[in-house]
This record gives C-alpha cells, structure tokens and sequence, in this order.
C-alpha cells in the first residue's frame, strides 16, 4: 500500500479537441501551448507533489479521444487511479459523450468496484464565452452519476487546473484509505470478482 | 502494469484427434476428437486438449506445476457437475473457486484407486484431456503422416500423447504459439522445434488492439463463453495433467515416420518461415540465429538538382531514364524548388511518360473535378447539415484539428492564416471523394507538408489522394493497415536482433504499441518538418525495397536498443523514451542506417521466407540479380512498396474500387502496371496466410 500511495496512475478521457492535452500541459508545465498537435497514441508526464503531507507522483495519461483510435488507447487503461472525465463547456456533444467514457474505462480498466472507484468530471475552456453546458446541467450530471467531484477548469488561463488534479489524488488517497480499513473482507470480494466482471459490458 | 484477472480464449480448433492405439498399443485404433484451445490469463497462456463430450474426473487428474513448485488441482466445473456421480472433495475445494492451489513438489499422481475398473465412455475420454502453461512448454515435435501431427514435450520430459490434425490447422496454431514464445528448430533435428526463450506473457491488454484482428490466418474467438468463464477462479494456475504420462514408448518416438520421409517440403507446409536452410548444416537455428553478416557502409548522395532534372526531361516533357532519377532520389532526396514537380510523379499524380501537353490536359480535368467535389459539401445548407451528422462530425473534427496542424510553421503561423483555410477546403473535399472513410485525425499531417510543397490547393488535393492511396489503410475502421505494419515490424526486429526483440517482450512491449505514430503518419511528428519531406520523397521512390519505412523503424530502434535494454526499461519507460526521440533524430543518419539494413538481409541466404514476404524479395528475385550498391546501374523498376499490399491483408482490404479506376483512366500505360501486380499480391498472400 505505501508504495502504491507513491505514484498515482490518472488518465484523462473525453472527446477530441476537448482540452485534454493542454489540462495535462498546463498542470505540468504550467504553459499554456497554442500550438499543440492533436494527440496519437497515448503520452504520459509525471509530476511530483504533495497532498495533505502526502508526496506522491501523480503519472498523468493523455490519451487521443477520436473514437477510431480506440483500439490503441483502452489498453492503457489499466492500472489507473483515477480517471479525469472532461468536455469542454462550449460543445454540449463532449458533455453527452462523458457517459460512454465513463462506461468505456471501466469496462477497458477493468474496475472492479464502479461505485467507488475516483472519478473527477472536468468541465474545460471555461474562459470562452458561448456556452452550451451550464454549470448547473454538469452538477447535476455528476450527481446523478455517482457523486462525481465537478471542476470548470481553463487550460488557457490556468483556472482551476491545479486544484481539479489536487482533488483526483485526494480521492485516491481516500479510496485507499478505505481499502485499507476493509482488507478482510476486500479479500473475499476479489475472489468473487473474475465472474461478476462480466456483468460490466 | 498489474492487470486484473480475465480469461480470453486466443485459439480454438475443433477437430484434432489422438490415436489412441498408436500411443497406448492397443490392438485397436481409437480415434478421439477434441478441440485445442490457447487460452490467455492472467498474462499466461496455456493450452488445452480435450476430447468432446468430456467431463472432468478429478480422481484421474494428474498435477504438475510451474516450475515444479505449485500444483493445481481441477475440481469440478459447473457445466459437468451434474452428469456423473458426485466425487467427494476436499471441502475447501468444494464452494467458489473451480481452482485451488494447493503446493506440492513435482509431478505427482494422485492415488488412482477409485478411478480403477470404471469404464465409463466419459471417464475414458477425459484421460487424454490435458492442459499445461505455456511456459512449462519445452519442446513441440512436428511430424508429418498425411497430416500434421504435434507432441508437446513439457519441461520434466513429460510427453504428450500426439495430436493429428486431420483437418490441418496445426500451423495455424503455432503461429499463434508463436505470439508468446519463440520456436526455434532443435539443432540435428527439425522435426522438433525448441521453445528456447521465454518472454514475459505479452501484455494482454495491448492485445485489445490486435483482438479484432484474423490476420494471423488464426480463428480467434475472443468470445468470453461459458466454458472459459470457469477459468475465473484459476488466477494462480498453472498446470495439470491427467494420466497424460502413460506413453513412455513415446520417448523413443517411433520409427512409423522415418525421419526420410519428413521432407523438406512437408515440414516448409507444417511450418511457414522455417524451411530455409535446408541446404545449410544441420541445426542451425532459423530464427534465432541467421547470420546477417556485415552491415555494410552506405553513403548517402546530395539532393537531386533541377539541372540533373531537366537533364532527364525530353523536349515534350516526358521524363527519360526514370528507374536511375528515383535511385538518386533515394540517394539524396530532392533540392526544394524541384519539388513541386517533382513529388506529382512521385505520387503518381503526374505519368512520368506523359507529355508537357498531357499534364495541361489532366490538371484541367483534375480542376473540374476537384471543384465540382469542393462545390458539394460548400452548397450544404444549414438546415441540410443539422440533419448529416457525418458531415457534421467530419467538419467539426477537422476545424479543430486543422486548427492544430503545423502552427509554428510559417505557412500555418498565426490566426486567420490562408494555408489553414486550405488544409480546411481540401480536408473536406476528400470527405466528399472519398466518403467511407471521411476524415479521420492524422490525413491533416499527411496533407500539410504536401499543401506547402505545391502551394496549390488543386495540386495538393490530387496528390494528397494518390498519398492516401497508399495509407489508407492504416485509417480504416478497423485499423487494419495499422495492425499489419506492426505485426509485419516484429517480424523485422526479430530477425534483425532477437534478443532485443525478446526484451521488448519481456516489458510487455512486444507490440510495439510505441511505434503507433510513426508508422500513423509516417514519421510526421518524430522529425523537422524539412526533414519529413526529405524522408517521404525518399520513401515515395519505392526503393530499396517494399516497405522500406518499416526498415526505417529498425534503424531507429536500432540506435535505442541499447540504451532501454542497459537502463531496463521497462513498460512506461520505453513508450515515454520513444516518444520524446520526436524532433531529435538525424535523418540522414536513419536512411543510411535502414538502407544498409536492406542490403544486409537482401545479401544474407537465410532470409526467413516472411521475411522476404515483407520487403518484396521474393518477386524481385526473378529480376536480373542486382548488386545493391550499384548505385547508377541501370535496373528495373521494383514495384512501389507504397502500393504492394501489406502482407496477410485479405482480398477486401485491397485498395477501394475508385481507386483504382482513378489511377487506370488517369495514367496512361504501364504508369500503374504495380497496381495490378499489387491487386495480384494480394490474393496471393492472403491464400497463404
Ligand atoms: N479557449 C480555450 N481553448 C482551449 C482550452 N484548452 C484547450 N484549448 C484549445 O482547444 C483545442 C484542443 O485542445 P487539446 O488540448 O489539443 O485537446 P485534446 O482533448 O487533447 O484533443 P485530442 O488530442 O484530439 O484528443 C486546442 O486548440 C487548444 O488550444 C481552454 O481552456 N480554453
Ligand atoms: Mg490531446
């Protein structure tokens, strides 16, 4: 467990174009690159900090969101943390697309408890000024869905950047915490677990 | 990275039969049916045999284990449990788990005493039934008899009883053995193939991308049934066997099959790839140790100038002497100002025997249409494309990404830039002529270095197609050109260095997943964007070889091995130090590198026949033999790798209908004559897989 605790899997998934790179980018290296490529195939960054007294190194996966490119991203999936679901709130389609990303990852993760497994819900761009996903509408979907922690974040002017990748190793910690109190019984349900994951497409 | 337990059945054949006298000398010759099964869990791959209509008789298991340390004991399996009396159990082993892990030794036999004097059709059907890991796999004996037949020969010289398949099949499957362990042939005996090294299970969630894949000529069935399903408990398995070890006169296998009589030919049927040396000494390691000899030393050459250009071009404006133009273009690429000419006849968009007078005719005709094409998806209205959600998709795709494309380069610096609202129109315009397949990311990097060479939207857009004529593929749905390439590269690596390729293995990397974006996009994003037109029109010559990009591959993996293999990298690692070579590497070092790996397996005798499959050897050795650093010799064109096929790709993946009708009306003569030898290839190949 403590070195689990020391380097922290999170990926970031939503539709392409929705800001996943620049999030990871701006959180990183604190720029904010206008000239950024879309991405192919996966990359990853790490960063090292501390939270709540924790240092941990957060390995932050930036996958490519066009659903042609599927077959190359899932596999990378695995062994996540946490999982940073974003859109961007001025394309109402990246908002109505979380729920297959959130399906899609825990089915390729292979998560075997969805209801507590870390989700963050990212709302991007929140600098620009049209709109189509309210604050309200995304809450609202983060609540209906597992009382998902909800961050409106800007790549472009750094809002809420830090705080939205602070949050996703807090629940980290937290889920661990609570594995941890549960051990004897967590060892059981893992026996159990192979047959039920067939439940999950 | 750990991953959670699942069982996927890799390949499955109905249809394989033991003999049941010939290994136990009965007088009478029973045939048993089963089907074989490789099954992936856990990271590892077992095989399984088991005769239909089986049912598991746990008295008559027999248990082995991973390296001799843990046994497994079969217990029931819910789908048999009610169709024979009940055995007792060891209560621990009755509830949850089919599995169990109990540690014993060695081999051992369980007490056979209840299972004595029972003659139940099942309970006899179920004493061939077996199952190991591959890792205990030692030998497989591959003999022919009309048919095919494997003995799999397991770490403690335990024998199997022979599996004839009937119906063939057997290289099939040890192909796809060959996904997980490499085969090699036993010196002094190649009708016994070694399992000689053991990688680390493939990672098996990067198989999720090859999973949709039959282009190993295997029938995968991913399918998670019901019998698999009860695998679920086995994390910790490795082997056991039933009474497989009652054949010790198997040990001296019998003289039934002369070796004589196992000709070279057979055994070339039974296994692809591993007839060559025949003619060599006994023993010697196909795939483990063909000796490459020297890599040679190659010099690149200087660009080719307009002057030696214009040299070649005859007072018409036909180009003369075109196989020696591509050969010092493959030397030396092209000086800048020739491009813009130069890369039409490159692509094919251009006949190199056409006239001056031609191409003014075809660019007129190729304007038509392009506009007519543009007009399309321009006259859209609103109110039509609220209800075209692929046009809507496709348009919003490519604003982003063309928004995306090359920004610190001048031409598509800076907002409101022209050049972006071209990338834009021709972007679109190919949704419009080619449809299926619409946009997909990455056509934005393979158009950009040719919009900024022709600098002419018309131009840009016909040769972006003759260009996508070759990738498309890689583009397609199912990725299927994406997945050849990567299976057609480890094949390459594991010629070239077999033992980096058994550590790229061994991290789980043995895919190769890190090579997805250069081989995408043809090293688009790993090199300066001078450098890239450098390589592609070196690559669009179709010289040395076919797919001369995967030797490109080499050679820059080449320059890394060391460094992952000395500071063992591992999975993470290897992606992240592959990535980041983006914007670093020489170009001029990498051709000369891939080209002296060509030379070097063109001269080496032993090439494996895949091998030669790949880089089109085998058609060129019917062409006068060529001595490869002939530089200036004259020499007959080799067909353009970028239009042969890749290999194991299936009759409907060739190049799309339109294509080809594109090329036959626009080309006049032999300028597609590789098209049709391609087509050809095709069926060809994929008879063979
Ligand atoms: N105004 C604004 N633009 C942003 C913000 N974040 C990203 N962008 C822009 O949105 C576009 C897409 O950003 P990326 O970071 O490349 O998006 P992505 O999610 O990584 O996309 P894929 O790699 O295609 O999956 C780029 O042009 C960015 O400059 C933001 O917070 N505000
Ligand atoms: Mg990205």
């Amino acid at each position: 467990m403590a070195s689990k605790s020391s380097l922290l899997k999170v990926i970031l998934l939503g539709d392409g174009g929705v800001g996943k790179s620049s999030l990871m980018n701006r959180y990183v290296t604190n720029k904010f690159d206008t000239h950024l490529f879309h991405t192919i195939g996966v990359e990853f960054l790490n960063k090292d900090l501390e939270v709540d007294g924790h240092m941990v190194t957060m390995q932050i996966w930036d996958t490519a969101g066009q659903e042609r490119f599927r077959s190359l991203r899932t596999p990378f999936y695995r062994g996540s943390d946490c999982c940073l679901l974003t859109f961007s709130v001025d394309d109402s389609q990246s908002f109505l697309n979380l729920a297959n990303w959130k399906k899609e990852f825990i089915y390729y993760a292979d998560v075997k408890e969805p209801e507590s497994f870390p989700f963050v819900v990212l709302g991007n761009k929140l600098d620009v000024t049209e709109r189509q996903v309210s604050l309200e509408e995304a809450r609202q979907w983060c609540r209906d869905n597992g009382g998902h922690p909800y961050f409106e974040t800007s790549a472009k002017d750094a809002t809420n950047v830090a705080a939205a990748f602070e949050e996703a190793v807090r629940r980290v910690l937290a889920a661990e915490d609570r594995a941890e109190h549960l051990i004897p019984t967590d060892t059981v349900n893992l026996h159990r677990k192979p047959r039920s994951s067939a439940s999950c497409c | 990275m750990a991953a959670p337990a699942t069982t996927k059945l890799v390949f499955e054949q109905e249809g394989i039969f033991i003999h049941s006298s010939s290994a136990r000398g009965e007088d009478q010759e029973v045939l048993i049916s089963g089907f074989l099964r490789l099954i992936q869990k856990d990271g590892d791959f077992c095989v399984e045999y088991r005769p239909l209509e089986d049912a598991v008789d746990p008295s008559n298991m027999l248990c082995a284990g991973k390296d001799s340390s843990s046994v497994v004991e079969w217990t029931q399996t819910p789908q048999c449990a009610g169709e024979r009396p009940h055995r007792p159990v060891e209560p621990q082993q009755s509830y949850e788990t089919e599995w169990d892990m109990i540690n014993t030794v060695s081999f051992k036999r369980k007490p056979y005493a209840n299972g004595e004097g029972v003659s139940h059709q099942v309970h006899e059907r179920s004493r061939w039934a077996f199952f190991f890991n591959v890792s205990d796999l030692k030998s497989i004996r591959v003999k022919t008899e009309g048919w095919a037949y494997l003995v799999f020969c397991l770490r403690e010289d335990t024998r199997l009883p022979a599996l004839h398949f009937h119906q063939g099949g057997s290289e099939d499957f040890l192909d796809c053995l060959r996904r997980y362990v490499v085969l090699s042939e036993c010196p002094g005996d190649k009708t016994c193939l070694m399992v000689c090294s053991h990688s680390k299970a493939l990672s098996q969630s990067f198989e999720n991308l090859m999973e949709d894949d039959t282009t190993y000529g295997v029938v995968q069935k991913l399918r998670k049934d019901p019998y698999t399903a009860t695998f679920g408990g086995f994390a910790k398995v490795t082997n056991y066997l039933f009474d497989a070890f009652r054949w010790p006169e198997l040990e001296q296998e019998p003289q039934a099959t002369p070796e004589a009589e196992v000709s070279p030919d057979t055994l070339s049927e039974v296994i692809p790839g591993l007839e060559i040396n025949q003619q060599q000494e006994p023993g010697f390691e196909v795939i483990t140790r063909v000796d490459l000899g020297r890599r040679p030393d190659v010099e690149r050459r200087d660009p080719v100038s307009a002057e030696d250009w214009a040299r070649r071009v005859d007072s018409e404006g036909r180009v003369r002497d075109v196989s020696h133009l591509k050969r010092l273009v493959f030397k030396g690429g092209l000086c800048h100002a020739l491009r813009k000419e130069a890369w039409k006849f490159l692509l094919g968009y251009f006949p190199w025997e056409s006239t001056r007078e031609e191409r003014k005719n075809l660019q007129k005709r190729k304007t038509d249409e392009y506009f007519r094409m543009k007009l399309q998806w321009k006259s859209v209205s609103e109110e039509q494309e609220k209800r075209n959600s692929r046009l809507r998709d496709n348009r919003s795709l490519i604003e982003k990404d063309v928004n995306r494309t090359d920004r610190t380069n001048k031409f598509y610096e800076g907002p409101d830039n022209p050049g972006l609202i071209l990338l834009h129109d021709i972007l679109m315009t190919y949704c419009m002529y080619d449809f299926d397949l619409g946009y997909v990311q990455g056509m934005n990097d393979l158009l950009s270095p040719i919009l900024y060479v022709m600098e002419n939207e018309v131009d840009a857009f016909w040769c972006f197609v003759a260009y996508m004529e070759q990738m498309h593929q890689n583009f397609e749905e199912q990725m299927q050109g994406m997945k050849t390439q990567l299976i057609q590269l480890s094949t390459l690596l594991r010629l070239l260095d077999l033992a980096f390729w058994n550590y790229l293995e061994a991290q789980d990397s043995g895919y190769l997943y890190f090579c997805f974006r250069w081989l995408l996009i043809r090293f688009k994003r790993e090199l300066t964007f001078q450098d890239v037109l450098r390589l592609w029109e070196v690559m669009w010559t179709g010289l040395p070889c076919q797919n001369f990009h995967l030797l490109v591959c080499c050679a820059i993996l080449d320059s890394e091995k060391q460094k992952i293999m000395e500071e063992h990298y591992g999975f993470n690692e290897i992606l992240k130090h592959i990535n980041e070579l983006s914007m670093k590497l020489d170009i001029e070092e990498i051709l000369q590198k891939a080209e002296a790996i060509c030379i070097q397996i063109k001269s080496c005798k032993d090439i494996p026949h895949s091998v030669s499959e790949i880089l089109g050897f085998n058609e060129e050795a019917e062409l006068p033999a060529t001595e490869a650093e002939a530089g200036d010799s004259e020499r007959p064109d080799p067909p353009a790798p970028s239009h042969a096929p890749p290999s194991h790709i299936p009759p409907s993946h060739a190049p799309p209908s339109h294509v080809r009708q594109e090329r036959v009306t626009d080309l006049i003569s032999n300028g597609n004559g590789h098209l049709h030898e391609a087509a050809h290839d095709v069926y060809k190949i994929a008879y063979i897989s």
